[in-house]
């Protein structure tokens, strides 16, 4: 019996007007390996993840998660199948606590569509909430509003929204971006150990953080998959290099 | 004294006083004032109807008219037309603005922020002139006026608005309990899924929510508010006029909405109120008063921008941490 692959993406296509952001790129990615996706900007790494977790559609070609195609489904039924994915621009709730911001994701597994229930009294999504305020650190600032963290908080506030979802697989665009080296540390260990328990597929500039974690990656450019392997292979890719770095022989 | 026994003490307050104001009104000023303030709680439920679509999910209707005139007309043509009795009129105008809010709000909140304002405003005008032309079912401007049934009749007991007290504890009860519905849902898991679709639409689905079915329920609830606050104002008024529809009246509630404090519960009742009785003392005595109206609307929005009951909230959380020593407040 084969696994089934966590993601498939057959021969997908994104343009936009006449540019080809993601232009046929077809990648199989397994179950239990941290997946990293690098390449220039423009390579289409994020038009790649919003095609993934269906905020953009396809303009051809298909996409399964788990065996399941989810190729035009809406993103908050792509979210139901267990797919969560944090934003590169950090994306929270600004003006609610640390603790409604957890709990609403919490609740969003169990159903919101509930009018008369009282929210305070729901304890799955209180217990799981608390928990993860637990998890992340967050407990002291849990009745605080998300705006006024600071930003690495808010990074790891945004994880955490995520993980309320109780999700199989994490996409997250360029978690340590715009972090110091403290923070980026911190946040690189929080990836490390997510990825034992879910599988992680990570966007990121920083080559050294992804080399550090990364089992499996796949560089992208001009909407391609260029090269894929492990850190070795990929650190030793001519093309990679010359994606990188420019061809000065041609212009 | 903490904030909760505060805002209780408040509450109690204003609840005493509602419940006494018959009696208690004619005390002090005209008796006439116990019907202007039957008429403040009846609107405050469409500004109510505004802010629950501004304040909690991010949605600027200027429509919210629409709602309150059918809820008007369906008493007023369930009477008239139908023959029906008070209950089944109230229902069938309830009904009539609900129904309208699904249809309508199906395609609104689709959009968002002006193109909201816009397409709501628009589905106004387009009822408001076909209730203006469309005069032997409506009366058109003329308006249509309707003899009230009675509440309630058994043998020789008959419970009727035509009875001062019974008209106005019809409407404080009604209008109470609306609040009461509405602080339930804000205090359930849908109310707190509003905040987010408010918040960050596009997190909110990346969590899992229907953002598009969180946004019409909102609407639809408004639209229920609004309807009830419409079939409230035909019963108090007999009559029901397509003036009400016009996009003024919406514009109106928004007014009463911001000035009282978007994004709280009971905001609406006071900018309601304030603006009305504003109105009820100015315009008689200074032609211009609405100069008056937009200085304070200007002022609200730059220094308060929860309006009255957002100064409220403050200024109890100020008591409060003072007479706790300033304890652990934030």
């Amino acid at each position: 019996m084969t696994a089934i692959p966590l993601l498939e993406i057959d021969d997908v296509t994104k343009s936009f007007g006449g540019l080809n952001a993601i232009d046929g790129a077809s990648i199989t990615l397994a179950s239990g390996t941290l997946h990293a996706i690098i390449g220039p900007n423009g390579a289409g790494k994020t038009t790649l993840f919003n095609v993934i977790s269906g905020t953009l559609n396809p303009t051809s070609g298909h996409i399964k998660f788990l065996g399941r195609d989810i190729t035009n489904e809406p993103v908050h039924r792509i979210s139901q199948l267990g797919m969560a994915r944090t934003l590169q621009i950090k994306s929270v709730f600004p003006n609610l606590s640390v603790r409604e911001n957890l709990w609403i994701a919490a609740q969003s597994r169990h159903g919101v569509f509930k009018p008369f229930a009282r929210a305070r009294n729901l304890r799955p999504a209180n217990e799981k909430s608390d928990a993860l305020c637990e998890e992340l650190g967050l407990t002291d600032l849990a009745n605080q509003k998300a705006a006024n963290l600071s930003y690495g908080d808010v990074a790891l506030l945004e994880i955490g929204l995520a993980l309320a979802t109780d999700p199989k697989l994490l996409l997250l665009d360029e978690p340590v971006c715009g972090m110091g080296p403290a923070e980026t540390e911190q946040t690189v260990e929080k990836i490390r150990e997510l990825a034992k328990k879910i599988d992680v597929i990570i966007i990121e500039h920083d080559m050294e953080v992804i080399f550090n974690i990364a089992d499996d990656i796949i560089v992208m450019a001009q909407g391609r998959v260029l090269a894929r392997g492990t850190s070795d292979e990929i650190s030793n890719n001519a093309d990679v290099r010359v994606a990188y770095l420019g061809d000065d022989l041609d212009d | 004294m903490n904030v909760t026994t505060i805002n209780r003490t408040g509450i109690g307050a204003f609840v005493l006083f509602t419940l006494t104001a018959p009696w208690l009104l004619p005390l002090f000023v005209d008796a006439f004032w116990v019907d202007i303030y039957s008429e403040i709680l009846i609107w405050s439920l469409l500004a109510a109807s505004v802010n629950l679509l501004f304040g909690y999910v991010g949605l600027l209707s200027f429509g919210q008219a629409l709602y309150f005139g059918l809820g008007m007309y369906g008493v007023a043509i369930g009477v008239e037309k139908f023959d029906l009795g008070f209950w089944p009129a109230f229902g069938f105008g309830v009904f009539l603005a609900t129904a309208m809010a699904v249809v309508t709000g199906a395609l609104a909140v689709r959009l968002t922020w002006h193109y909201f304002a816009i397409i709501t405003v628009v589905f106004s005008l387009i009822f408001y002139f076909m209730a203006l032309s469309w005069k032997p079912v409506t009366g058109g401007d003329d308006g249509m006026p309707f003899s009230i049934p009675p509440v309630f009749s058994m043998g020789d007991i008959e419970v009727s608005f035509t009875d001062p007290t019974v008209q106005y504890f019809f409407i404080v009860i009604t209008v109470g309990l609306c609040y009461a519905l509405l602080g339930r849902i804000l205090q359930s898991p849908l109310g707190r899924a509003f905040a987010t679709v408010r918040e960050n639409d596009l997190r909110a689905t990346l969590i899992g929510l229907n953002v598009y079915a969180i946004r019409l329920s909102a609407f639809v609830i408004a639209g229920f508010l609004a309807g009830v606050a419409g079939a409230l104002f035909a019963f108090f008024g007999r009559y029901a006029s397509s003036v009400y529809m016009f996009y003024h009246v919406s514009g109106e509630a928004v007014v009463w909405a911001i000035i009282g404090g978007i994004g709280t519960l009971l905001g609406p009742i006071i900018g309601t109120g304030l603006l009305i009785i504003l109105r009820e003392e100015l315009s008689s005595v200074w032609e211009h008063y609405q100069i008056l109206v937009g200085v304070i609307i200007i002022l609200t929005v730059i220094f308060a921008p929860k309006g009255l009951g957002g100064l409220w909230a403050r200024l109890v959380e100020h008591v409060a941490s003072r007479s706790s020593h300033g304890g652990d407040v934030k």
